[in-house]
């Protein structure tokens, strides 16, 4: 009996969670008291109009950028405490550095290290990071550029691949890690159109290995089918979220609906 | 030109590379701290070596070796009461290093600041720290952009090397003169093609390093 509890327990404990989060940059007020919680398994997509704080709130997740206040937990731990752009919680760089590895990012210049093969943009984090020796993180680093499709440019320098290709390349390095989570900050924004399909399909196949995403995307087609929650953000608000069907199909809110009849 | 003026050439030769080669070394080193410190996120670490900078770069090469040969040692007999004894080749080292490195912190600083903010993000999201990240990622490809204002003071320095004549250190130019000092004026256009010779070589050097190291664009 208290073996099941505990298991649901579990199940219901969160990957990230958020409190009350705030970030200005300047005057501008760009998260305005975003409370999140992102369980094991889901797939969260995050829509809404450019500058509505969606990327920052991602970059936020992984001290990319530093929130002015509220709390941020991982996996249940308390990560990041401020007040007034100050540390509520002191945790030592090393720390914030193992829990950054925790969360896999992927960005939408790509930012593969160019003076790197693709191979061994895939093995420097955990050589770097994990001390993982070298023969192992090249054997992992195969293993995660076929999983991409990629595995015959594993020897070309970045300059070399495609927007796509690129992409794709960055997705596996983020997973040589071994995230608890994916976060995509509007991944294929900066591709050619045709080579949106190849980026997104490996995302897919994430979604369905169960991975745990959370995706800045403009792509509503991979919203509707793969996430199993929409969030829209406006002004640095969560104004509505739901199921994408839900959202998609009956949305509640006025900002909401505009959005999306400016772009369907 | 006898046997013992050959000889003088080389010893003289010699110690300009010595010169060069050792002052580029430790400024380089030296360098590269001074311009992590002009980035650095502390306030006051920054305004040290922006005045060190400041400085080292507006003042003259020649003034500062000789403050390290002749003011130096007289001020500390003033402020301790005792002698501190620098060769000549150690005072010629100290001023010259002293001085790349400021030049070369300007270099690097550059360097490093024009890498894209996204290389840096893309590195702590993988979890490594600032250090690992300055080191594996963001260093080694200025390492390109770094290479021809590189070599341009490689070769300043290279021919700076002559100003330690104002503290008496037999290196190139100081032989020529010595030799030429009894009216024969050739001398002089051998010490010239000699360091026109050693520019030469470098130059060709840094090009095939930056055809190496622009290898992956």
């Amino acid at each position: 009996m208290q073996h099941a509890m505990s298991k649901i327990e579990e199940k219901r404990m969160s990957m990230i969670k958020t409190e009350n989060i705030h970030k200005y940059f300047g005057e501008n007020h760009v998260l305005n008291g975003i409370d999140l919680e992102i369980f094991p398994g889901e797939v969260m997509c995050v829509v809404g109009p450019s500058g509505s704080g969606k990327s920052t709130l991602l970059r936020c997740l992984n001290h990319l950028e530093r929130i002015t206040s509220g709390k941020i937990f991982i996996d249940g731990v308390l990560v990041d405490h401020r007040e007034n752009d100050k540390d509520v919680l002191k945790s030592d760089p090393k720390k914030v550095a193992e829990m950054c590895a925790e969360l896999g990012m992927v960005f939408q210049r790509f930012n593969l290290f160019p003076h790197k093969t693709a191979l061994e943009n895939v093995m420097i984090g955990p050589m770097t990071v994990k001390k993982v020796g070298k023969a192992d993180a090249q054997k992992k680093a195969m293993e995660l550029l076929e999983k991409v499709g990629i595995a015959e440019k594993a020897n070309e320098y970045p300059s070399r691949l495609s927007g796509g290709q690129q992409q794709r390349v960055a997705i596996a390095r983020a997973l040589a890690m071994e995230p608890k989570i994916m976060l995509f900050d509007e991944p294929t924004s900066a591709l050619d159109p045709e080579l949106v399909g190849e980026v997104l399909e490996v995302m897919k196949q994430l979604a369905h290995a169960g991975m745990t995403m959370m995706v800045v995307t403009h792509e509503m087609g991979f919203a509707r089918e793969v996430g199993t929650r929409l969030i829209f953000m406006d002004e640095g608000k969560i104004v509505e979220q739901g199921t994408p069907r839900e959202v998609f199909e009956n949305p509640q809110n006025d900002r909401t609906k505009d959005f999306f009849r400016s772009i369907l | 030109m006898t046997a013992m003026q050959a000889r003088g050439f080389f010893d003289g030769t010699i110690v300009t590379i010595e010169l060069t080669l050792i002052s580029i070394a430790l400024g380089l080193i030296f360098g590269m701290l001074l311009a992590l410190a002009r980035i650095s996120k502390n306030k006051v670490v920054r305004g040290i070596t922006w005045t060190y900078v400041w400085i080292f770069r507006g003042t003259p090469l020649m003034l500062q070796l000789i403050i390290v040969y002749f003011a130096i040692p007289l001020m500390a007999n003033s402020i301790t009461g005792s002698y501190i004894n620098v060769s000549m080749f150690g005072a010629a080292v100290i001023g010259l290093t002293l001085n790349t490195a400021a030049y070369l912190a300007e270099i690097f600083r550059a360097g490093i600041l024009s890498i894209d903010k996204g290389q840096m993000e893309a590195a702590k999201a993988l979890g490594m720290t600032y250090k690992q990240a300055m080191l594996k990622i963001i260093i080694p490809q200025t390492y390109r952009r770094v290479i021809p204002p590189f070599a341009n003071e490689f070769i300043m320095i290279l021919k700076d090397t002559s100003l330690v004549i104002v503290i008496g250190l037999a290196e190139l130019t100081r032989v020529s003169k010595q030799f030429a000092a009894s009216g024969e004026w050739k001398f002089y256009f051998v010490a010239g093609a000699i360091y026109l010779f050693l520019t030469t070589i470098s130059t060709f050097v840094f090009d095939k390093m930056e055809k190496h190291a622009a290898r992956y664009e």
